[in-house]
């Protein structure tokens, strides 16, 4: 990996005295797929960007780059100076940040994970595919790891820079008609249950061979932890960005303060410790404060960024993402925080209903009741008399995830973590009356 | 660059490699966009990099860097050596490569006007007139107008002796108007959703577009969508429109008819498909008017250029012919599954640090026999529907949902009331084969997609869909919560 600091420095240098605020990324990466129990893709990569934001006089540009050499630099700048000089000048455009002390976080980088060799991601791939070939079942998935590191400085004296490493190990299993996933990801490789995945996976595609129709409409479900982390997800983006909101396109916009869902929901943005622990500060090298957006389903707050936080008279919560941008500030961190039930006795409790493994290819259909739609994937189950009774196809949900979260009975014990769009940690819920539009084949 | 790219081929050679290729790519990249009066980004991106493939004992190993030097492409050829000698541990058969010819060649993407030679202040005037227009009125709460474009210099080399030197280019541009009021909100753009219209063309696409002309328009049908009635429930026709139909082909035919997804080798990302080998030649796919043209040739196209990056040749093929399913997009590792000897040419990678993938071709439907007109006219009960606004499918590309930003009612063949939040859902082969009446070449129009999302780690890939209105019988449409 490059030298961040001396490239930050020789940035600012070149800028002279136009302010000047610079991100540096630098990824070494790898991953290892398998499908139909072989290798069948295996690649690592090491890759930098550089990218320049310059503010002079109410202009503002960027230039982004990949070669730190002082001919590709010039040649930015230059671009860029020019840019700038065409410009109408904007006086609402807000200035860089000043520094403000950002607490490191070391706990995420781990060494050995990062750099893992490709003989050591395929010991346990091996390993899953000899269990799978031994009970005709097939494999697929992916083992990757690798380690990223950031900086952002700018000319006023911010110097922010934080490095994680990351594993993740996903594995899905086709048994027959019959189809299982599960998946774990960590910062520390060695954190990985590589059997516990195994196992998981292989039984849920056992126990879905030969899956029964059922007719769409609303069922109880029980959400498995993925699948409550897609919904939290999508509502964590089009609800709590300050952008959002303050354009009345939020399900919050002025219900901050009242009961929007169920008591029993709490939803945290939280970058600084748990199990959706990354980056301690934003792109604008402001540290991410800890935000609770939802409180026993009262909405308490928004994430900001510089921008959207004059507007609202208040401090920025440190969630702005490069700017200039159109999106506005995002929750990156997101954390729902745990019940005291467990699946089994959620399911124990249930006379009739869905279990649901995971949700696929969700989107959103409106923004001010977050409605969705999605396909269940990889193990879908109907649940009679306290018990899982059998497996059955796949359904469609189109489905309000603000209506669905006043309608929740109970919040798993168990929370896991997933990376998406950032990171998310859920446990599973159940819900009643979820509405599934449609059917599929299989 | 042939001279530093040799480097990794002359290893690939030392150590036998079954097959090696590097490809160098120097990209330029530069996007604008204008939000609420103000500049929402304004990014001019330059990379350079290199990949290299080798497979070895009949096994892949792919590993890139953006270090310049001769010393990093030994490093980088030996590590992805050594990956392939890894993935050899885990295999049960030796991939074997179609036979393609080698080639030494150089092509490129046609333009009259380079974009990167258009002044930014012309391009940001543009922008600013657009957004302007869409905010006239107060109940827009966010507008974005924005222009991309980018161009790839691209230098592969393979050990089988192709020196193929492209240089590819894309221009793209549109905007987006959300419009609240009253606990609701409604969004319309133009020329299409998701980034607007983008080709394989320089500044000249962004002149032909008329940007400013159609502003108003978009504004008013925002605005009236606030207070339009919902989309009726039930089982009606449906009549399909320009970008949502691209999006329509894109996801039930396009991806499905994807070989290595057939094959299910993406079964843990996307899914695998319901289109498998056996039914090729055979499968009543659609109605016997729908033919669905694979064309890497096709002027405009976003995936159109001399050679995919398997260093095969670009071509034309069939997908859909008369409705029978007749072709996959294939590459060269798995054409001979279906005994092709050769591959379509359908293998591309997204900038130089990713493994090409198979990917969809531009994937168009052929135009039918009759006027836009005539099948509105001939429409007693039915819906229009416009520009898409969400989609979703299932993981065999069975069961889809799609949401548009904008419909009509058409009533005794009369196009009538604008109706708000318009969706559609339907089982892919049952949809197709409803398929019957497709518009003359006269409203037949290239669509680009231009970020199709695919494989692990995530790559991105544009290509284009060509179409005419098309009307589907008895679709069901009005699915909510």
């Amino acid at each position: 990996m490059h030298d961040h600091r001396t490239i930050c420095e020789r940035i600012l240098r070149l800028a002279g005295r136009c302010p000047a605020e610079v991100i540096i990324t630098s990824t070494d990466s790898a991953l290892t797929r398998f499908a139909d129990n072989v290798i069948s893709q295996n690649v690592a990569d090491t890759a930098t960007g550089i990218s320049v934001r310059l503010i002079d006089n109410g202009r503002v540009t960027r230039f982004t780059l990949n070669q730190p050499s002082e001919t590709a630099l010039k040649t930015g700048f230059l671009r860029a100076l020019e840019t700038l000089k065409t410009q109408k000048r904007d006086p609402r455009l807000m200035p860089l940040s000043k520094p403000v002390p950002v607490k490191e976080n070391k706990k995420l980088f781990f060494p050995g994970t990062a750099e893992l060799s490709p003989a050591e991601r395929a010991a346990p791939v091996g390993a899953l595919i000899k269990k799978c070939e031994k009970t005709g079942a097939t494999a697929c998935g992916t083992y990757e790891n690798g380690a990223t590191a950031i900086t952002v400085a700018n000319t006023y004296g911010v110097r922010a820079f934080h490095k994680e490493s990351y594993a993740m190990y996903s594995v899905t299993v086709r048994n027959g008609n019959g189809s299982g996933w599960a998946e774990s990801p960590a910062s520390d490789a060695r954190e990985i249950d590589f059997d516990r995945v195994d196992r998981t996976a292989m039984e849920k595609a056992l126990l879905s061979r030969n899956p029964r129709s059922v007719k769409p409409g609303h069922y109880t479900v029980i959400l498995e932890p993925a699948a409550a982390a897609d919904l939290i997800l999508f509502m964590g983006i089009y609800g709590f960005g300050a952008q959002f909101y303050q354009e009345g396109q939020s399900f919050v916009t002025g219900k901050l303060g009242k009961k929007v869902m169920s008591e029993k929901i709490t939803i945290e943005d939280n970058a600084l410790d748990g199990l959706s622990a990354g980056m301690p500060f934003d792109y604008e090298g402001m540290p991410r404060r800890k935000v609770t957006l939802i409180e026993n389903g009262v909405a308490r707050a928004l994430v900001h960024d510089r921008k959207t936080a004059a507007l609202a008279g208040i401090k920025t919560t440190g969630h702005a993402l490069p700017s200039p941008n159109t999106f506005g500030p995002i929750p990156t961190n997101l954390t729902l925080t745990k019940g005291g039930s467990s699946i089994e006795e959620m399911i124990k409790n249930t006379e009739k209903g869905i279990l649901v493994t995971n949700f696929h290819y969700t989107n959103l259909l409106k923004p001010l009741t977050v409605e969705m739609t999605g396909m269940t994937r990889n193990g879908t189950f109907m649940i009679e008399n306290g018990r899982v009774a059998y497996p059955i196809k796949n359904l469609r949900f189109t489905e309000s995830a603000v209506e669905a979260f006043n309608k929740v009975e109970a919040v798993g014990d168990k929370p896991q973590a997933y990376i998406s769009w950032g990171r998310v940690s859920a446990p599973a819920l159940k819900i009643r009356d979820f509405n599934f539009s449609s059917s599929t084949e299989f | 660059m042939f001279t530093f790219a040799n480097k990794a081929i002359e290893i690939a050679d030392k150590h036998k490699a079954d097959f090696g290729d590097i490809r160098i790519i120097e990209a330029r990249r530069q996007t604008l966009s204008v939000k609420q009066g103000e500049i929402g980004a304004l990014n001019d991106t330059v990379t350079l990099g290199f990949g290299v493939r080798i497979l070895f004992d009949g096994a892949w190993g792919f590993a890139s860097s953006d270090v310049m030097t001769s010393g990093e492409i030994e490093r980088v050829t030996k590590l992805a050596l050594n990956i392939a000698k890894a993935s050899a541990t885990l295999k049960n058969k030796k991939v074997r490569l179609a036979h393609e010819p080698p080639y030494r060649d150089f092509w490129q993407t046609p333009f009259i006007t380079d974009p990167f030679a258009v002044a930014i202040e012309k391009k940001l005037d543009l922008l600013f007139a657009v957004d302007k227009v869409l905010r006239k009125d107060a109940k827009i709460k966010s507008a974005i107008s924005s222009m991309d474009f980018i161009r790839e210099h691209q230098w592969h080399m393979t050990t089988e002796g192709s020196r193929i030197e492209q240089v590819l280019l894309s221009s793209g541009a549109g905007y987006v108007c959300h419009a609240v009021d009253k606990g609701e909100a409604q969004t319309r753009s133009y020329p299409s959703t998701h980034g607007g219209q983008t080709l394989s063309m320089g500044y000249e696409l962004i002149e032909s577009l008329d940007l400013p002309g159609n502003a108003e328009r978009v504004r008013g049908e925002a605005v009236a969508l606030l207070t339009a009635p919902a989309c009726p429930r039930g089982r009606k026709d449906l009549i399909i429109y320009g970008n949502q139909l691209a999006l329509q082909i894109h996801e039930s035919v396009g991806h499905a008819c994807e070989l290595d997804r057939v094959l299910g080798y993406e079964e843990s990302y996307a899914g695998s498909s319901f289109a498998t080998t056996e039914k090729l030649g055979n499968f009543r796919y659609a109605s016997p008017i729908v033919n669905l043209v694979a064309d890497a040739t096709l002027p405009g196209g976003l995936a159109t250029a001399g050679y995919d990056d398997d260093a095969v040749k670009a071509q034309r093929w069939h997908i859909v012919k008369e409705g029978i399913l007749s072709g996959y997009m294939t590459n060269r590792e798995f054409a001979g599954r279906i005994n092709k000897d050769r591959s379509w040419g359908s293998c591309r990678a997204d900038g130089y640090n990713n493994i090409p993938i198979t990917r969809i071709c531009n994937l168009s439907l052929m135009p039918g026999a009759v006027s836009e007109e005539d099948i509105i006219n001939d429409t007693k009960d039915g819906v229009i529907m416009e520009n898409n606004r969400s989609w979703s499918i299932d993981q065999r590309r069975l069961n889809f949902q799609f949401g548009c930003e904008i419909g009509w009612l058409v009533k005794n063949g009369k196009k009538t009331k604008m109706i708000k939040n318009p969706t559609y859902q339907g089982i892919t082969s049952e949809f197709w084969n409803s398929c019957d009446a497709i518009a003359d070449e006269n409203s037949w129009r290239l669509w680009g997609v231009a970020n199709c999302g695919k494989g692990q780690p995530s790559q991105t890939a544009m290509m284009c869909h060509g179409n005419s209105p098309s009307r589907f019988r008895k679709v069901k449409i009005g699915v909510t919560a």
